[in-house]
């Protein structure tokens, strides 16, 4: 106790030493609690946008569907599937897709793209595709033709809602398939490429005009809890045996989960840089305080304080200032994440840059999770304490005479 | 007198080696990472920009009026041959390639897939922008009856496509009918230019010309200069001279690119001038102590007929000779680690998934810019002298001849 005490006193005394020390501590700490909940949020919001727009957080397909795209290997028994599905817990939504490339043509435009056949009523609980709608309606199950259209492909076939336009293609059996859809409603998700790409009608009607009665590319799956998708996955992949395979949005977007982690992987290397010159800073600074009390330290020595006495004395000092600048930090930190979580920031510069990838989002909300604002406190306190332990243990090496006699 | 100050200057900082070398070591430290940093993430911006010119925009494309906004057959440059002239007489000029593209399909006997034809003369293109270094598999080449094509990476994924495959393209000519064609794979292109790595199908110009029922006409010339500073002088003489044409520059092209070298130059200057702040703390704090404990010996200087100028001199030398030497060993390092990564490059293939998704490279090359060093320097000058204004300033208040008599 007697050293917190001394080790207390002493904060007071180099008032301007230990003001810098709390301040630079704080500065760190605030800045890696405030980059990691909004690294961790901005990358939420970018797979969550990209994995909720249409993907979906499970797909299951075919075993070898992934490799060989082919109309070989579909899911032959959607009704199987969706008995499994349906036996499966944790699941709040799902339904079988058919996606496949035709040639539109409108009047003098011809344009490739994907016609897919969805459950419409159902997509409004898998997909962001009914939210994403600009004009028209969003379909309902046995509309017939009716297409629901990408606002770039629309654009690019120049059609709007109410005209006519045909497609052309191969049904699953190879058979050659073609027809005329009348354009129901247009949607613009923000994903250029696949608002460019995507048109969509009553998977009821693409089934009778492609031959795919009972068939699906894949299914997709709503898990209750989002996070709980691999868990989900798991489960599922147990009640559809080899026929067929689920997999968690962690591995159908692989590249983009990845391109997240070399993301994060560069902020932290940029912080290190950062931090690297304040630990030294903190460092220096111990040290300027430690050396201009040799003298004190020598008189301590000679009266009969032990070695380790003056370095609990010294690190205790140290320990209270990072907790105090920790402290401090962690709550300018978490305070600052709250209010961008609830305030996403808006980042109107990068709105081109973030369509260019296929991510979008132009407003990124921080997380505010505290138990990992509590681990990079923690870890703030363990490497400032750690800084400061060089001078600390070189003063403590001195001899008492010349630590006297220390100028 | 100087040369005396000056080892008045050295000799103090030699009786605080330790110390001295503390805050040389952090300059260094700092300066080492941060060009590491820059360099690094500069090459990595660079080489997107770079790939985006060369497999598509070139540094100014020329495009017929409207075919941006609706890409067709009706909206071509009809006089190709006269405007190649103009570019070869022009001596900023270093090359140029003309290009017919046209939105189809592709499909292969169990897959199909929206693709983009680019009908291209590949010697062309090659010594334009170097296309054949993008070539990751298979010849580049058409084949003598010109029956080859080369596919984009990620379209070839996305179809699982292999070098040999046989496919079908098929689009709409200018007659606007649907036109098809059989090609087999002849190579398989990485250019990390996204939208043409996702759809583009490279084939002959004239069987190109052929199929789409085009014998004249191109959609788009792609220009590249000896010198990039040019862009925006030819670009405005060749808009004034073929004024029914849309003459672009690259960043007008690709908005999302600049956006990216901008915001990685904001991002570069905020890390540059809070490493730099904060190692001015470190600097300040050292030479804050080193006047205060000297408080006397400057009283017995000033005593002596040493002017307060000379000792501001001889401070200041103190801390520019702790900044220089910083900066010196940390421009070696960083200097030497800059090289590595310019020759060798930074391999990061570990993270090619989503490298690629971001349209990057797996192996980023590091630049290596004068302007590094020339700013790194200033910034350090900067720091080293604002962080001894203040103690000298304390320094003038506290009359060191005075400071004699105290104990």
């Amino acid at each position: 106790m007697i050293f917190i005490h001394f080790a207390l006193r002493n904060i007071r005394a180099y008032a301007v030493r230990s003001l810098v020390t709390i301040l630079l501590l704080s500065l760190t700490t605030a800045m890696l609690v405030f980059a990691t909940a909004f690294m961790d949020g901005s990358h939420d919001k970018m797979l969550s946008n990209a994995v909720e727009i249409y993907p979906g957080y499970i797909q299951i397909t075919h075993p070898d569907f992934r490799a060989k795209p082919s109309l070989d290997n579909l899911i032959f028994d959607v009704e199987a599937v969706a008995r499994a599905v349906a036996a499966t817990p944790g699941i709040a939504a799902a339904a079988p897709r058919f996606e496949t490339f035709v040639l539109f043509a409108a009047d003098e435009k011809a344009v490739g793209g994907m016609l897919s056949g969805i459950d419409f009523a159902a997509e409004r609980r898998l997909s962001r595709l009914a939210s994403s709608r600009t004009t028209g309606r969003y379909p309902e199950d046995g509309d017939g033709n009716q297409l629901y259209l990408g606002y770039e492909l629309a654009r690019r076939l120049q059609v709007e809602v109410g005209d006519e336009l045909a497609f052309v293609g191969t049904g699953a059996d190879y058979s050659f398939a073609a027809d005329n859809l009348e354009v129901v409603g247009i949607f613009r998700t923000g994903l250029f490429d696949f608002d460019a790409t995507a048109a969509f009608v009553g998977k009821d009607y693409f089934d009778g005009v492609m031959a795919a009665t009972n068939y699906a590319t894949h299914f997709i799956v709503q898990p209750e809890d989002p996070h709980a998708a691999d868990q989900v996955t798991a489960a599922l992949n147990e009640r559809l045996g080899r026929h067929y395979v689920a997999e968690s949005w962690r591995t159908t977007m692989e590249g983009l989960v990845q391109a997240m982690l070399v993301d994060s992987i560069f902020g932290y290397l940029t912080l290190a840089v950062i931090f690297v010159v304040i630990f030294f800073v903190v460092l220096i600074y111990t040290w300027l305080t430690v050396f201009a009390r040799m003298r004190e330290i020598g008189v301590l020595r000679a009266v009969g304080t032990r070695p380790g006495q003056i370095l609990q004395m010294l690190v205790a000092e140290s320990a209270l200032l990072a907790l105090a600048g920790v402290v401090l930090g962690g709550m300018i930190g978490a305070g600052l994440a709250w209010y961008f979580h609830l305030h996403p920031i808006t980042l109107a510069m990068s709105e081109e840059v973030f369509k260019q990838y296929g991510l979008a989002a132009s407003s990124m909300p921080t997380t505010f999770a505290p138990l990992i604002i509590l681990r990079d406190m923690a870890m703030m306190f363990v490497l400032a304490v750690l800084s400061t332990l060089y001078p600390i243990i070189k003063a403590n090496r001195v001899k008492p005479i010349e630590a006297i006699h220390h100028v | 007198m100087f040369n005396v100050l000056l080892r008045i200057a050295l000799a103090s900082l030699q009786r605080r080696l330790a110390r001295s070398l503390l805050v040389i070591v952090m300059i260094a430290m700092s300066l080492w990472g941060l060009l590491a940093m820059e360099g690094l993430y500069d090459g990595m911006t660079e080489q997107v920009i770079d790939n985006a010119i060369r497999s598509d925009s070139g540094d100014i494309s020329i495009y017929g009026q409207g075919f941006r906004l609706d890409p067709g057959l009706h909206h071509l440059i009809d006089n190709g041959a006269e405007i190649s002239t103009l570019l070869h007489r022009d001596a900023r000029v270093k090359s140029h390639v003309l290009r017919l593209r046209q939105d189809g399909l592709i499909a292969t006997a169990h897959y199909s897939r929206n693709a983009t034809l680019m009908a291209v003369d590949l010697a062309a293109e090659d010594r334009h922008g170097r296309l054949a270094s993008y070539l990751v598999e298979g010849d580049y080449d058409f084949g003598e009856k010109g029956r080859g094509a080369l596919v984009g990476f990620r379209l070839a994924d996305k179809m699982k496509l292999k070098v040999g495959d046989k496919i079908v393209l098929s689009a709409q000519n200018s007659s606007n009918e649907v036109a098809a064609l059989a090609l087999r794979v002849s190579g398989i292109l990485k250019t990390n230019n996204m939208a043409l790595d996702e759809s583009a199908v490279y084939i002959d110009l004239a069987r190109g010309r052929d199929m789409l029922m085009v014998p004249e006409g191109v959609s788009q010339i792609s220009i590249l200069l000896h010198d990039r500073q040019e862009v925006m002088a030819v670009r405005q003489k060749l808009q004034a001279e073929l004024g029914n044409l849309d003459v672009r520059s690259w960043d007008e092209l690709y908005p999302a690119l600049m956006q990216g070298r901008e915001m990685m130059a904001i991002f570069n200057l905020i890390t540059s001038l809070l490493v730099f702040c904060v190692a001015g703390l470190g600097i300040f704090g050292v030479m804050l102590v080193s006047v205060l404990e000297r408080l006397r010996e400057f009283g017995i200087m000033l005593a002596i007929g040493t002017t307060f100028a000379e000792i501001r001199f001889m401070v200041f030398a103190e801390s520019f000779i702790l900044g220089l030497s910083g900066y010196l060993v940390g421009s070696l390092l960083g200097g030497l680690t800059l090289f590595y990564f310019y020759r060798y490059g930074l391999d990061l293939t570990m993270f090619s998934a989503g490298l690629d998704a971001f349209g990057m490279d797996t192996v980023t090359y590091a630049l290596i810019r004068p302007g590094y060093f020339g700013t790194a320097l200033a910034a350090v000058s900067g720091a080293t002298l604002l962080s001894v204004l203040l103690p000298l300033r304390i320094l003038r208040k506290a009359r060191p001849m005075q400071a004699i008599n105290r104990i």
